[in-house]
């Protein structure tokens, strides 16, 4: 009898509780206007090298304005497009937001590559659209919805060569190259002198392929119809001199020895202490690598290093790319009106301004309205240099950009000799043939 | 021993012909015990399990390779061998993926069994002091995850801050210090070296249950016929623990042969595709939303390891020496 009796008031007990709870919910969500408030997390799938420090303050800033806590799922670079194409293909949610950097090209790569059509949530009629640069936001564009956001420095976000004024210097190099000639002779200078010439991290599987598409648009603007002929079927890389020009001279830097001993295992996040060790003295990266070194350790002044364009196919051009890591909102996740809100906050002027001086690598963003961080050099160098009216080919020709790290091993697999550069352009086309017909692109029935 | 007598021979066949009818005894019907009838019920419920939720996934997945199956398809059709023949297309790198994984395959099981037995051995017959401890630490990696393992070793392995090249040029021996994951003649044999590193303890564990169930009788014999040390080995040990090698090598074929984790963490398969296994292929395949190739590959993969298995069971099974 005593026990059921204590049974009993338990129960009731538990009741009560439960009871109290559910109703001070229902107030507070009556309250809000039916948005739940905070006590939720927010995913965020993300690369590793497209997530910046001030970005995950902000993070913390929305918790204490929102209650609701996000959290960066970061993935690593070599791994990154295959386990979200996987993920998205298989059914499995990535996460709340997930991340991706639109393929460019006609727009019906951002289909293939992040199945907007299924996954995505359509953004056009969010309040910070009309601030978006609208570069920006066609490369986010399908079928006339706006499917994601970026946030990206796509003005100073280039990818040109820095090098290390001191470095050239002990070789004895007094002007910048100006054809690839020129460039190797430089780079045969720097090694004669015991400097490697440049660090090329081919172990993420996607820098060495900026040496190629980015200065792809070189040849867009010395062949005339390219892109359109790429666009429309009607020309390979392959049957393409000039890719096959471009291809050959990078794959004679390695041969050469120009990319150091250990390129094949080095990766894009050592990037700031091997270049600041003068043991490199160039490398591919954005105009701010001096401002990252100098964070790093500010014995290095940023005046210590300069720019010059990447001299694939005698380019002098500074290369454009309208589009970066763009975040989409996952139509399938839980809370899909959290994940809005979160975009929305940080694309305040105020949060954007703080990404601006909070971080070294971005010296503005792609939204209007922003206050701009431009040191001399950096400013003096996009004076320099004309940029090239041919946006990268990675953004302009379409099923490139979703093979970007397949392009990224096969060229691993060229400088090691398993693959020659001919080989390496039949395999893209190859594989734009295959994603094309996925899509079913009229262009190749 | 008397040859059976004519009375004896139809008592036999009387037996013979009462069993096969059931009968025991005189005018009685000999009836199957209800127990006998329950194994078969557990295993049969058991077998439509795996044939449902295995068997029969596998052979429509093997019929998926026929068809043009993608990310994008929103209808099937066949397709014939099409996804077959992207698999020795001149650029595919299915066969170097093939190659890499009999390779690391063959490597692998002769390593562990060899360094597996060479433990058990000492284990057992040699080092008698804290011989469970030594087993307990050699037996330990087996326990720790495979990305883990990748993790810690890539850091060891990396040519400039790698603690095995550090440690080598600290020895004055740092021209023996190697791109270990970036050469592409060393990358797989790295490879090879870190997934035998953590598989062997597990081997040896099984292969000190099998010398500890050799009688102790024949090794004593052995020695009054005055066998020595490696004759006793040779021809008693191994040819006692050939069932135990027997399971051990199908277990190690099976597992090298879908190896994927350790070669994913440690290369993703690269140098280019100097460590390219069939299922780091396949993977990328999926990655790339190809399903219908990859569905092939695997397929013509499961060929191979079914032939495999068979092979490798009819050359070591035999049966067990009467005691």
């Amino acid at each position: 009898m005593k026990f059921n009796r204590r049974r009993l008031a338990l129960t009731l007990l538990v009741a009560v509780a439960v009871t109290a709870l559910a109703t001070t919910s229902a107030a507070g969500a009556a309250k809000s206007g039916g948005l739940p408030k905070g006590n939720y997390t927010l995913t965020v799938f993300a690369d590793q090298d497209w997530v910046r420090p001030p970005e995950l303050a902000l993070a913390k800033k929305f918790k204490q304005q929102t209650g609701i806590t996000v959290k960066y799922d970061i993935i690593p670079d070599s791994s990154y497009q295959q386990v979200l194409t996987t993920k998205l293909n298989s059914g499995q949610e990535p996460g709340d937001i997930y991340m991706g950097q639109p393929p460019g090209g006609t727009g019906s790569g951002l289909q293939t590559t992040f199945s907007v059509l299924k996954h995505a949530v359509d953004l056009s009629k969010q309040p910070w659209v009309s601030r978006e640069f609208a570069n920006a936001r066609a490369l986010a564009t399908y079928k006339g919805k706006l499917w994601g956001q970026t946030i990206w420095d796509t003005v100073s976000g280039s990818w040109i060569i820095v090098y290390n004024k001191a470095d050239f210097a002990t070789a004895g190099i007094t002007s910048l190259p100006r054809t690839f000639s020129q460039f190797t002779a430089d780079c045969a200078a720097l090694k004669a002198k015991g400097i490697n010439p440049i660090y090329e991290p081919i172990s993420d599987g996607w820098h060495q392929v900026l040496w190629f598409a980015e200065n792809m648009s070189k040849a867009a603007d010395e062949s005339s119809g390219l892109v359109a002929n790429l666009n429309n079927n009607k020309a390979t890389f392959a049957g393409t001199p000039l890719a096959v020009t471009a291809l050959t001279q990078i794959h004679s830097l390695y041969q050469s020895g120009y990319f150091g001993p250990t390129s094949l295992t080095d990766t894009f996040a050592n990037t700031v202490p091997n270049m600041s060790s003068g043991k490199y003295a160039m490398t591919v990266n954005t105009v701010t690598l001096p401002t990252q070194i100098n964070a790093a350790d500010p014995s290095i002044p940023t005046t210590n290093y300069g720019f010059m364009p990447v001299p694939i196919l005698n380019n002098q051009y500074v290369n454009q790319n309208p589009g970066g890591p763009t975040k989409f909102v996952y139509r399938q996740g839980k809370h899909v009106a959290g994940a809005e809100e979160y975009l929305d906050f940080l694309a305040e002027p105020a949060n954007l301004n703080y990404q601006i001086a909070r971080s070294t690598s971005f010296v503005t963003l792609d939204f209007n309205g922003v206050k701009s961080k431009w040191t001399p050099a950096e400013a003096a160098f996009v004076k320099a240099y004309k940029p090239n009216p041919q946006p990268v080919m990675q953004v302009s020709v379409n099923y490139v950009n979703p093979q970007w790290s397949q392009i990224g091993t096969d060229m691993a697999a060229m400088f090691t000799g398993q693959l020659s550069p001919t080989a390496v352009l039949q395999n893209i086309d190859d594989r734009r043939k295959q994603e094309a017909q996925a899509a079913r692109d009229p262009h190749w029935r | 021993m008397n040859p059976p007598t004519a009375s004896t021979s139809a008592t036999v066949r009387a037996v013979r012909r009462a069993g096969a009818r059931g009968r025991l005894g005189w005018g009685r019907r000999a009836r199957k015990p209800q127990d006998s009838y329950y194994p078969t019920w557990f295993a049969g419920g058991a077998l439509a399990l795996y044939l449902l939720l295995v068997l029969l996934p596998g052979l429509l997945g093997i019929g998926l390779a026929f068809t043009n199956w993608t990310a994008y398809t929103t209808k099937l059709h066949w397709t014939g061998v099409a996804n077959f023949h992207a698999l020795f297309a001149p650029h595919s790198f299915f066969v170097i993926a093939m190659e890499n994984t009999l390779l690391f395959t063959v490597a692998t099981v002769v390593l562990k069994t060899v360094i597996a037995l060479g433990l058990a051995v000492l284990l057992t017959s040699g080092l008698k002091r804290l011989a469970s401890l030594y087993r307990a630490i050699i037996f330990l990696p087996n326990l720790l995850p495979y990305v883990a393992v990748g993790i810690v070793f890539k850091s060891l392995l990396d040519p400039t801050t790698g603690l095995v090249n550090s440690t080598l040029r600290t020895l004055a021996l740092g021209g023996l210090a190697r791109n270990w994951l970036g050469d592409i003649h060393l990358a797989l044999w790295s490879v090879i070296g870190v997934d035998t590193w953590k598989g062997v303890g597990y081997i040896m564990v099984i292969m000190i249950a099998g010398l500890l169930g050799i009688p102790r009788e024949l090794y004593e014999s052995a020695s009054c016929d005055g066998a020595s040390g490696w004759q006793s080995f040779r021809y008693i040990t191994l040819p006692m623990l050939k069932p135990v090698f027997a399971v051990t090598t199908v277990i190690n074929l099976v597992y090298a042969l879908r190896v994927f984790d350790i070669v994913y963490v440690l290369t993703s398969g690269g140098p280019g595709y100097a460590t390219a296994t069939v299922y780091t292929t396949i993977f990328s395949q999926v990655g790339l939303g190809q399903y219908g190739v990859a569905t092939a590959f695997s397929s013509l993969f499961l060929i191979v390891m079914l032939a495999l298995s068979f092979v490798v069971i009819r050359v070591l099974h035999r049966p067990e020496l009467q005691s």
